[in-house]
């Protein structure tokens, strides 16, 4: 009877001590009641937490943002990576703030929007410098723009230029194999564009003719890319000749692949605040700092992308202005995607595009 | 009935964390399904009325078959070949195999590109050869999602049918032979049903974590492999459709789990 008892109470206890981490993991989040504090008084013993894309891109932020940042108010930023509409989502529905700024594409951004997932900026306490329209949102801070653009092997088609997506289309003038991006969102407009569409009047887009003009090309592209890094791997080991790129994998490697900006579909990234966050004054701060012209020209040293500010160009490097995807030369040679349609229309283009898919190898 | 509570007071910590942790969230997902926020089947009318998602459900159910199939036709005769090596040798076999996990899927699924690739070494070493006139297209199709997936599944085949190999009682073989029976006749009589219900839950394993696959469809199927990971992905991180999202996890769960039953059904007869 003894020995019964010794061996229930073990486990007993290690039951208890779980019971009271559960607890104490759950009280957790009720703590942080703050005292109030005048508006525009910064806290420094508040650390903002940022949920980022990860990677070279975050380096991109540490550079040009989180240190500028800490050095002039003393507030700590830490980055988690990476980041996902689910994330945000999921923080949001359990009442968790785990995060102060969140970063999303422009597509997620109306997404959050219309799933009520973020906070309004208040762009009069920010007192951003000035940026272009798109970088101050209603609800986010324009972040980093990245463009979708096309690439090709220098050797490929006898060393001739494309210059347009109806060239990319072109078999008999730019023979060889083809890859384009498994979403929708890039290869749709892309497809419009090579198939005639002016780039200024691409929205609303004509689903119908998009697909049309796909199925002229789809038997040669040997690969529809999933993730960044495909495009660049894919021109280097010849597994293709041409593909649309995510600019900054491609202008790094100017060596072996060729690029263009022409009709490239330009798109911004943002941070934005979730719902119930707290800390507002200091994100705003941080914001403000995301606005400078110089902290995001250090940002741009990190990686060939570009922030929202207008008087950008002539703080980057001026020989490689080419490189940067919102550089005045390349800003207006480029369509920008309109991520309000997408939002509306993401679902059943989606499911279109999923059928084209499975109809592929037909 | 002293024996089962003490049974329970030891595995109590552990249930807790997996209810918690794993079994209460899951519950809850699934549930999204039926309710948007009243109860309603509209996710499941909406399933039905646009077919691609089924497909796609499908296609991914396909996949899993060939690979298991595939992975338990190689792990059978690999595992038992193992059983057979002397025991240097056969530590090292084992270590080679083990040692894939110590590689990220990653890198492995980037080693096929290498070795199968337009670029890649059995294609160029074949054009060399003036075997052939251009490249094969090796990967990028379902050949290549196939191959890549069986790479990385093979050793949660090989290993469970190493052990049940292992543990087969020796006697019973040398007692048939001695009886007369022909090496077939052993196999089918003795070897292969004692190792069947191994065969049987390796495939059923295999088959699950196919299911589940998304990075070596993702890059070897080059786009054109559909798996319902992906599908998910992008109802969850790009459209915000957690709903429909979990009516599709929960017909995946429903299957997995008929077919568990029809598995242990099965395993039983063989019994």
């Amino acid at each position: 009877m003894r020995k019964l008892v010794f061996t229930l109470r073990y486990p007993l206890i290690i039951v208890s001590i779980f019971m009271l981490l559960i607890a104490a993991g759950c009280s957790d989040s009720t703590e942080s009641s703050s005292e109030p504090k005048k508006d525009g008084e910064l806290d420094k013993s508040v650390t903002l937490r940022v949920l980022e894309a990860g990677g070279p891109s975050g380096d991109y932020m540490e550079k040009g943002f989180v240190e500028p940042f800490t050095e002039k108010t003393e507030i700590k930023v830490v980055r988690e990576s990476p980041t996902s509409l689910g994330k945000l989502q999921a923080m949001v529905e359990s009442g968790q703030h785990t995060y102060d700024l969140v970063e999303v594409s422009s597509g997620n951004l109306y997404q959050a929007i219309s799933g009520d997932l973020i906070e309004k900026l208040d762009w009069e306490q920010i007192k951003p410098d000035p940026t272009n329209e798109e970088g101050q949102h209603e609800y986010g801070i324009g972040y980093q723009y990245y463009s979708t653009i096309m690439a090709w092997n220098p050797d490929a088609a006898g060393g001739k230029e494309l210059t347009s997506w109806a060239d990319f289309w072109d078999v008999e003038k730019f023979p060889g194999k083809r890859s384009l991006p498994d979403y929708a969102v890039f290869a749709l407009p892309i497809a419009l564009l090579a198939d005639g569409v002016p780039k200024d009047q691409l929205y609303p887009l004509d689903i119908d003719r998009a697909f049309k003009s796909l199925e002229k090309i789809k038997k040669h592209v040997s690969v529809w890319w999933q993730s960044g890094s495909q495009p660049s791997q894919l021109l280097k080991d010849k597994e293709v000749d041409y593909s649309a790129a995510w600019s900054g994998r491609i202008v790094e490697n100017e060596d072996n692949i060729k690029y263009s900006f022409n009709e490239g579909l330009l798109d911004l990234s943002y941070l934005v605040v979730p719902k119930g966050a707290k800390n507002i004054s200091e994100t705003n701060a941080f914001i403000h700092e995301m606005t400078v012209a110089e902290n995001q020209a250090k940002a741009s040293e990190v990686l060939p992308y570009t922030g929202p500010s207008k008087e950008l160009t002539a703080l980057l490097p001026q020989d490689r202005l080419e490189a940067f995807p919102s550089s005045d030369i390349n800003y207006e040679k480029q369509t920008f995607t309109d991520s309000e349609w997408w939002a509306e229309h993401g679902t059943e283009v989606e499911e279109k595009w999923e059928l084209f898919k499975l109809n592929l190898n037909n | 009935m002293k024996k089962k509570i003490k049974g329970i007071s030891y595995i109590l910590p552990p249930l807790i964390i997996v209810v918690i942790s794993f079994n209460i969230p899951l519950f809850l997902m699934l549930i999204r399904s039926l309710f948007s926020p009243d109860f309603t089947f509209e996710q499941y009318v909406y399933l039905v009325d646009h077919p691609i998602y089924l497909q796609i459900l499908a296609n991914t159910f396909k996949t899993a078959i060939i690979v298991s199939l595939l992975c338990c036709l190689l792990a059978y005769p690999l595992a038992h070949w193992i059983t057979l090596l002397a025991g240097q040798v056969k530590l090292f076999v084992l270590g080679i195999i083990a040692m894939s996990f110590l590689v990220s899927i990653l890198i492995r699924t980037y080693a096929w590109i290498v070795i199968l690739g337009n670029n890649g070494i059995v294609n160029r070493t074949l054009l060399e050869m003036g075997l052939i006139g251009s490249p094969l297209q090796l990967i990028y199709n379902d050949l290549g999602v196939t191959l890549g997936t069986i790479n990385v599944l093979l050793p949660f085949a090989i290993f469970p049918l190493y052990a049940a190999m292992l543990k087969i009682d020796k006697r019973l073989i040398k007692a048939a032979y001695s009886l007369g029976s022909k090496p077939i006749t052993v196999f089918t009589k003795i070897y292969l049903p004692l190792t069947l219900p191994t065969l049987l839950s390796s495939a059923i394993l295999v088959f699950i974590m196919t299911l589940g696959f998304f990075i070596t469809p993702a890059i070897l199927g080059g786009g054109k492999v559909q798996m319902v990971a992906t599908i998910l992905d992008t109802l969850i991180n790009r459209l915000a459709n957690w709903n429909l999202a979990s009516a599709i996890s929960t017909i995946l769960l429903m299957v997995t789990i008929a077919l568990y039953i029809v598995y242990r059904k099965v395993g039983e007869t063989v019994k």
